[in-house]
């Protein structure tokens, strides 16, 4: 059969191949030109999906809260990490460790970075619902690039409904 | 009767206005496209859906044994019975396809074994211990799967390969691209709908290009899946106020009257009816949005009400005059 009588199927094989090609290249071509992230930063894992917040930031210092929770509920401690973004990796720091740190709080790093949560996409047939977050993977993006976290507390299953939170940029 | 005898009894029609120009010109271009009713079509058609209706409970049935004996099988016996039947029911349809005569029954079997393969791979790599749910292991079931459909497709051009190319293809397209985005926070549900539209786009290419070949049994399929993803994903891609898409809001209208214009052209109707009830629900949405406060609800509703009237009695033009 000649191309010219294939054109539209030549076209409708093209069109999800492209756009493949698409978002290979809006992935990986800003995540070479972007610049590298220079701050480390403090999260927190912890019960409750951030209803009781253990640990905040204030005036550049972390600190603890006292939470009261109601009489049949037990949870555990949260669970501190520093992420050193050159290492691509994070290490659990005691509170006393962590209260030394001097942090910046703003969402954004001054490098312009910030740390985000995963999308969660449920696959081929509900094509529509992906608009949820995937509360186990984190992160770094900026300048139209994102970078996975590689985050020790990811495999701790006993965590799977714990909130990850970010705390702030260590200056 | 011959060609005389037919030509009056034409006349007679025409004087009597039973027949039209029309019809009478679409009869003949049917004719020499080759688009004739067979004799015995329709016995055919039974025969071919109890085959394929046999071809789904035989499915069935695999998955309730796997699903009811889940803890009693082995691993050996849970690949065996599900990804040894599916290929077991490919071997048999290619010896089957051989005889001209059980060239349906032949068909069938690849149904099954369309049906079960994938289920197959998926026991088996659970019982290889990886995770099924996860966009890696989709990826690579539905590449299995489109290569073997597509191989078959090249070496006999069976109408079933080219369906099951098309389903596994864009099960493959899913998967692959989750799998490169890995939840990256960047591609949020927008990211999705552009792969709806892009799938939409295709299947009506793909439609269009299976009109002119013997595959033409999807076309129908194809164009109104197509047309349902493609308009659904340009009026998800608008949005709601205020955080619509300027772009897509206005695009719209213009991609529904292309879709109800091409209607004619192809002769579709899922085109038409797609057409129609997606310019309702844009209607609906953007009096909703926009002129609700500022008209005032019921003299939107009369608006409203009187664009419907309009685009029933489009609808019911174009059915009549280019489709009947």
């Amino acid at each position: 059969m000649s191309s010219k009588k294939n054109v539209s199927l030549i076209i409708g094989i093209a069109i999800p191949v492209f756009m493949i090609f698409l978002i290979a290249v809006s992935i990986y071509i800003p995540y070479l030109f972007a610049p590298a992230p220079q701050y480390n930063f403090l999260y927190v894992i912890e019960d409750g999906y951030g209803q009781y917040r253990q640990y905040g930031v204030e005036n550049g210092t972390l600190v603890k809260y006292e939470v009261k929770y109601p009489e049949h509920q037990t949870p555990r401690d949260a669970r501190l990490f520093m992420y050193d973004v050159s290492k691509n990796k994070d290490q659990e720091i005691s509170f006393e460790e962590a209260k030394k740190l001097k942090l910046n709080a703003n969402v954004k790093s001054p490098d312009g970075y910030e740390v985000a949560y995963g999308s969660r996409d449920y696959g081929f047939f509900p094509l529509f619902f992906s608009g949820g977050h995937d509360y186990n993977t984190m992160y770094l993006k900026g300048h139209s690039a994102s970078k996975k976290l590689e985050l020790q507390s990811s495999n701790d299953e006993r965590y799977y409904y714990r909130n990850r939170r970010f705390l702030g940029w260590i200056r | 009767m011959d060609k005389k005898d037919l030509l009056k009894h034409i006349q007679s029609l025409a004087s009597q206005k039973a027949i039209t120009k029309d019809e009478l010109v679409s009869a003949f271009d049917a004719g020499i496209s080759g688009d004739v009713p067979e004799k015995g079509s329709r016995q055919a058609g039974i025969s071919d859906i109890l085959y394929y209706i046999g071809g789904a409970v035989v499915f069935l049935g695999i998955s309730v044994l796997i699903w009811q004996h889940w803890t009693a099988l082995n691993s050996a016996t849970k690949i065996l019975s599900t990804l040894g039947a599916g290929i077991a029911s490919y071997i048999t349809a290619v010896f089957l396809g051989r005889e001209e005569r059980l060239e349906i029954v032949s068909g069938a079997f690849y149904f099954i074994s369309a049906l079960v393969m994938p289920l197959g791979l998926h026991v088996t790599f659970h019982v290889a211990g990886l995770d099924t749910g996860s966009h890696g292991v989709q990826s690579v079931v539905s590449g299995i799967l489109f290569a073997t459909f597509l191989l078959s497709y090249l070496a006999n051009r069976k109408t079933v390969f080219a369906l099951f190319n098309i389903i596994f293809g864009t099960w493959l397209f899913f998967s692959f691209t989750s799998l490169i985005v890995s939840g990256r926070p960047s591609f949020n549900w927008e990211f999705s709908a552009y792969r709806v539209l892009c799938i939409g786009l295709m299947y009506g290419l793909l439609g269009y290009h299976y009109a002119k070949t013997p595959h033409r049994a999807l076309t129908g399929a194809l164009y109104g899946f197509g047309v349902f993803c493609f308009l659904g994903a340009a009026l998800a891609l608008g949005d709601r106020r205020p955080h619509q898409n300027w772009f897509w809001e206005l695009a719209f209208p213009g991609l529904v009257f292309g879709v109800m214009f091409l209607s004619v052209y192809l002769k579709s109707k899922a085109f038409l009816t797609f057409g129609s009830l997606y310019l309702i629900a844009y209607i609906f949405k953007i009096t909703g949005e926009y002129f609700a406060e500022s008209l005032g609800w019921p003299l939107v509703l009369v608006l409203t009400g009187l664009g419907l009237i309009a685009i029933g009695y489009l609808h019911f033009n174009l059915k009549r005059k280019y489709l009947s």
